[in-house]
């Protein structure tokens, strides 16, 4: 198991709940859609789970390790094995975009003669090879989404997480990074991805969850088929 | 990641403007990572270049501190050493002819003295000339001015004093040794007690220097909130950041302290030459020549402010992200 909610309920500094008795649990290998409308509590959801912050309610599992009131020094190695695709892409302006994508494996003390090769593989890959040096800056919104992207699956995650992935891409763009989380997953990443773009998830006929309100509807039907059954 | 297909076709055309802010940027970026790791804390926030001003003027004030601390330890030992060398027997009598009495058994018990490496006699009429400036040429030869004996002892010889102040007491009441026992111990707690003021002067610029790198730390941290936030996301331990702050802030210390110890040095020189100069070399302050000696001591300077800004810097972190993360 990679990932289970118990009953999970998450505060801010003591106001209302902006997620309630959140049960939910995600295997290896598992692909997961997260939808529902703004302010429903998804961003909030995702943190959760990349670690920015913890339930105020429930019991929480990463990796099979408790998180509910885990050390903070037991927090970093657990980090290492997300992959975050952050909705404002959280580059770091200062960072060449190689170096951006090359910051989870210096955080992880990997040698640069190490990761250098992976870094510019992926980049090639995300069609950014000729502006490695670029800094964010300089990149337009789509080319900075890849930034990020190459950022999120460079250090081979378990557990992959996009907020918003498509929201800064035209559609051609969307479709081909929702294929690509599908490709990572098929090769045993297990992906979690918030979006609004419900054409895209009925298209790749993907798991879905919704929540309304702070509360998770469960929804096990992938689209597809659940679009068929009606 | 290869057996994944990449995203084709979807480069939209750099802009001219970014191409050449990129060419720029590439170069210099080659250029640092030749000679340094890309920094993951931005210079920006971290407030660089006035800390490394800052830090100049506050290394520039400790080595003057300790250059201070060693020059009167050198004055000191000088004064000490020249003062420990001689002694003086006073030699007096109601008239010239009981001064030439007791001054002659007086130097019979010296030429008796193991010990006695040296002396000279200053007799009543030398003595007088010397008070002439001060006494006028008439006055100082009226006067029944007492003879003296420059005297220099043997480290053996200097064992004996005792014994030889009693053998010319016993000689005459108005034979007397004076081994300058009273200047030497005076001028001994008068360079103690300056040394103590300039040592605490150092330490209370050390403490100026671990306050403000604990500002900056703290300022810097709070600048680049979203930076450490990113790192942790990607799981950077506190250490990691703290390591980070703590290399930031080495290299602004080092270039700061030793900005700082070139001005002392400057300084230093500048007053010894004043010195020189007006003519006082070797009075007052016998071991000011900004030589080895005196620069060598110094580079204590950099180092201690490198340890105390990247310690400061490390903890104040550490603090700060367990409490602020």
């Amino acid at each position: 198991m990679i990932l289970s909610f118990d009953q999970v309920g998450l505060a801010y500094d003591g106001g209302p709940e902006c997620l309630k008795d959140v049960n939910f649990s995600l295997s290896e290998g598992e692909f997961r859609f997260l939808t529902g409308p703004s302010g429903a509590g998804k961003s909030s959801f995702l943190k959760l789970i990349y670690l920015a912050l913890r339930p105020t309610r429930g019991r929480m599992t990463l990796f099979g390790e408790d998180v509910t009131n885990a050390d903070r020094d037991a927090l970093p190695p657990l980090r290492r094995r997300i992959g975050v695709v952050f909705q404002e892409f959280r580059l770091l302006d200062h960072l060449t975009a190689f170096e951006n994508v090359a910051l989870p494996m210096k955080v992880a003390g990997v040698n640069q003669q190490q990761y250098r090769e992976d870094v510019r593989e992926l980049l090639n890959w995300v069609g950014l090879g000729s502006r490695m040096d670029a800094r964010p800056e300089t990149l337009s919104g789509g080319e900075k989404q890849r930034v990020a992207l190459a950022r999120a699956l460079v250090s081979k995650p378990d557990l992959i997480l996009a907020d918003e992935p498509t929201g800064n891409v035209d559609p051609q763009m969307g479709e081909k990074i929702m294929k690509l989380f599908v490709e990572l997953n098929k090769l045993g990443a297990a992906v979690i991805v918030a979006t609004h773009d419900l054409q895209l998830v009925d298209a790749l006929g993907k798991q879905t969850m919704r929540l309304d309100g702070g509360r998770l509807v469960e929804d096990a039907q992938p689209a597809r088929s659940r679009g068929r059954a009606r | 990641m290869s057996t994944v297909s990449g995203i084709d076709g979807a480069i939209e055309p750099p802009r001219p403007e970014d191409l050449v802010a990129e060419k720029r940027d590439s170069a210099r970026s080659r250029l640092v990572r030749r000679f340094s790791r890309a920094p993951l804390l931005p210079e920006a926030g971290a407030g660089g270049a006035p800390l490394t001003a800052v830090i100049a003027v506050i290394s520039s004030l400790a080595a003057l501190a300790l250059a201070a601390f060693i020059l009167i330890a050198t004055a000191s030992n000088a004064w000490t050493a020249e003062l420990k060398s001689s002694l003086t027997v006073q030699v007096k009598g109601v008239d010239a002819a009981e001064i030439k009495q007791h001054l002659a058994a007086a130097v019979k018990i010296l030429d008796d003295t193991p010990g006695v490496v040296d002396y000279r006699v200053i007799d009543s009429k030398a003595a007088g000339k010397l008070l002439e400036p001060w006494l006028g040429k008439d006055n100082a030869s009226s006067l029944n001015v007492p003879a003296l004996i420059e005297l220099k002892l043997s480290a053996a010889g200097r064992a004996g004093i005792p014994a030889l102040t009693a053998r010319f007491e016993k000689a005459s009441p108005a034979i007397v040794l004076d081994d300058h026992g009273g200047w030497n111990d005076r001028l001994a707690n008068a360079a103690r007690s300056g040394q103590a003021l300039a040592f605490a002067v150092f330490a209370l610029i050390m403490g100026a220097a671990c306050a403000i790198s604990i500002f900056a730390a703290r300022a810097g941290l709070s600048a680049n909130a979203d930076v450490v936030s990113l790192l942790h996301l990607v799981g950077a331990t506190d250490d990691f950041i703290a390591n980070e702050v703590q290399r930031r802030f080495t290299v602004i210390g080092f270039r700061g302290s030793i900005l700082g110890l070139a001005a002392a040095l400057f300084l230093l020189s500048l007053f010894a030459l004043a010195t020189r100069a007006r003519g006082s070399d070797g009075f007052l302050l016998p071991g000011l020549t900004v030589g080895p000696g005196l620069a060598l001591p110094l580079l204590a300077v950099p180092i201690a402010i490198c340890l105390v800004t990247a310690v400061a810097a490390r903890h104040t972190v550490l603090r700060t992200l367990r409490e602020t993360y």
